[in-house]
């Protein structure tokens, strides 16, 4: 498969459709004089389903890109299609709808609300889709469970550890069933190996669910474990890679 | 509408079933392609949020309380002096006045004790007549006949028999004594001498009864002087009123600032739990909201507190300066009660309105905050 194949699949991925289309998406930062052009015309496809990572050097406008795609930020210019719907176009309304049931958001620092428990963090999103209590309950004990947390669903997030933290917000980004999981840097506050234990869960999560996964990484295992990985650097993408080229471009980053 | 209901339904369903079982990548939910519109949530799910982050950061909760309660304490402490000392006030008048009107008495009659008197009472007691009539039973009279009142000490009789062997006839009361004859009040007096508390009565029965001489009326009153005193009083205390009024309002805007400084801090480290909760589904309003139920519970708890400190303090101060009878005899309860009840009212509101700008500050938080990894 060439690059240019890579840029905008088209084929056998277009029966699933594309979840997200970033069209030349640019963004400026403007603090007072000095303006910084996170992203300078991004344009990426990603399919239904995929799981795709994106790598970067810091800076490079990862989380920026992320902010876009994930309906958190608007672009300066350039068009974000979630489902053929240009989100530029979506009300207040519309996008707190999209980001409570379209998209589960994982954060490098867990972000879990620390006043809440466990449970309550994971039901909190099925409360705002208007879910009633007791089956938010429900539903959220099945995803604790999924997560290996059950027995944890009651204590409160200072009381866990990283690993286990973010396996709640992995549960509380699975609440209302969405279509995308946007993980900035997910592993990025983990040990190695509680690390793998998420992307593994990750690799399921994507089988079992078939939801589309995109993770901004340097974590060298989960790179392999996804199907797409795209480069970006200083605002642009300038590569997209499959994770069996991976071997190669590992020598180029080290 | 209902299609959109039906629409969440299947997520929900497909949700849970993708959860237990293995949904490969074709199911229903995964098609849909329109966006809903987010859905206003229910107040009480704002309410059991606020009251969940009010609990856990307590300190904090309780340091913005305690503004509130010492600036509604102060309002609430104002008031109820204010009460007191008129309370007070009026009582030292009554007695000055029942004082006044005992000396007239014992000039016409001499020493109260072991006389025979007479009262008559229409409609209700004023206060000073009330003084009065304590005063002379006080003084142990050998009989004190009354007519229209019930009162420890004095026996009842009928218009007939009121005068029968009374040396003075006290007429009390607000109301006219229009129905009673004279005539009849005073049969078998000792000695007819008719003292009123009231200027120009009239009574019913025979007209020039006073060209007859038959009995003789004197004035009880002193009424003017009471007005006058009355008006010098309330101007001294609207002086007092004016000179305290600005300290008590500045008293509240420090509060008002304090509290909404207090939750500026809070939206500012809360800026991360906003923006997930943002990133999670929630609409600004629904923020907003947080903010001033949270401000709310805030202000009526520092309220509620502030009144009963603000009731206590003065009138234990009072009590101790006076007497705790007095104080708590001459005290208007449903002025108290309504000074409260305003306080806390006034508490509440400034609390809400002390959370406006904060609140809003953190309805206007962008989701993207949360994604920060840095403070
Ligand atoms: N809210 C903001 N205001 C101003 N500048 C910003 C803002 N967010 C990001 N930037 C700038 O945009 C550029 C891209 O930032 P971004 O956070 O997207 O990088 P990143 O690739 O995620 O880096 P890292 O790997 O360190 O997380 C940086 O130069 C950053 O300073
Ligand atoms: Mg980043």
């Amino acid at each position: 498969m060439s690059n240019s194949d890579l840029f905008a699949a088209e084929g056998a991925a277009d029966k699933h459709g594309y979840v997200i289309r970033a069209v030349d998406v640019k963004k400026v930062y403007r603090m007072g004089d000095s303006e910084t052009h996170a992203l300078r015309g991004a344009t990426l496809d990603i399919h239904r389903g995929e799981y795709m990572s994106i790598m970067g050097p810091s800076g490079s406008g990862k989380s920026t890109f992320f902010n876009m795609v994930g309906g958190l930020d608007k672009p300066t210019s350039g068009k974000v299609y979630m489902d053929q719907v240009d989100i530029a176009q979506l009300d207040p309304y519309e996008l707190a709808w999209l980001r409570c049931r379209k998209v589960g958001y994982i954060f490098q620092s867990f972000n879990l609300i620390q006043v809440m428990s466990c449970l309550e963090n994971v039901t909190l999103p099925m409360s705002f889709a208007g879910m009633d209590d007791e089956e938010a309950r429900e539903k959220a004990l099945g995803i604790l469970e999924r997560v290996g947390l059950k027995d944890r669903a009651l204590h409160k997030p200072a009381e866990m550890s990283g690993g286990q933290q973010q396996r709640v917000a992995i549960a509380r980004a699975l609440a209302n069933t969405p279509d995308i999981l946007l993980a900035d840097e997910p592993t990025g506050n983990l040990d190695l190996r509680t690390g793998e234990e998420i992307i593994n869960l990750f690799s399921q999560l994507r089988k079992e669910l078939g939801v589309t996964i995109i993770t901004a990484t340097h974590d060298l295992k989960m790179l392999k474990a996804s199907d797409r990985i795209v480069w970006i650097e200083d605002g642009l993408i300038t590569r997209v890679t499959t994770a069996d080229a991976l071997d190669i471009q590992v020598q180029e980053i080290h | 509408m209902r299609e959109k209901k039906q629409r969440m339904a299947e997520r929900d369903t497909g949700g849970s079933a993708g959860v237990a079982t293995v949904a490969p990548q074709s199911s229903i939910f995964n098609q849909q392609s329109s966006i809903g519109s987010q859905v206003r949530l229910p107040f009480r799910t704002a309410f059991r949020i606020s009251v969940q982050g009010i609990r856990i950061r307590l300190g904090r909760s309780l340091v913005t309380v305690s503004g509130v309660v010492l600036g509604i304490a102060f309002l609430m402490s104002n008031l109820t002096g204010q009460l007191i000392k008129n309370g007070v006030a009026a009582k030292r008048e009554a007695r000055q006045q029942a004082t006044l009107m005992a000396a007239m008495v014992r000039a016409e009659i001499g020493d109260v004790r072991d006389k025979n008197l007479a009262v008559l009472v229409c409609g209700t007691l004023r206060p000073y007549e009330t003084e009065l009539l304590s005063t002379i039973v006080a003084a142990k009279p050998a009989q004190l006949r009354g007519l229209g009142l019930t009162q420890e000490g004095v026996t009842p009789a009928t218009p007939s028999t009121l005068g029968a062997g009374a040396g003075v006839l006290l007429v009390l009361g607000d109301a006219p004594s229009g129905a009673f004859a004279l005539e009849e009040l005073t049969q078998g007096m000792t000695q007819k001498v008719v003292l009123e508390a009231e200027a120009a009565r009239t009574y019913a029965g025979k007209a020039a009864l006073e060209a007859e001489a038959s009995a003789v009326r004197r004035e009880l009153f002193f009424g003017a002087q009471h007005e006058q005193q009355k008006a010098r009083m309330a101007k001294e205390a609207q002086q007092a009123h004016a000179r305290t009024l600005w300290i008590v309002v500045i008293s509240l805007l420090v509060t008002v600032i304090g509290v909404s400084n207090a939750l500026l801090m809070s939206v500012t480290e809360r800026f991360r739990e906003i923006g997930t909760m943002k990133c999670l589904g929630a609409l600004s309003s629904f923020i907003r909201l947080l903010f001033l139920i949270e401000s709310s519970l805030i202000g009526a708890a520092g309220s509620l507190m502030g009144v009963v400190a603000g009731a206590i303090l003065p009138l234990l101060a009072y009590g101790f300066t006076y007497s705790f009878v007095t104080v708590l005899g001459s005290l208007p309860y449903g002025w108290l009660m309504l000074a409260g009840a305003g306080s806390a009212v006034v508490g509440t509101l400034l609390a809400v309105l002390a959370a406006i700008y904060p609140a809003t500050i953190a309805s206007r938080m962008l989701p993207a905050s949360a994604l920060r990894s840095t403070v």
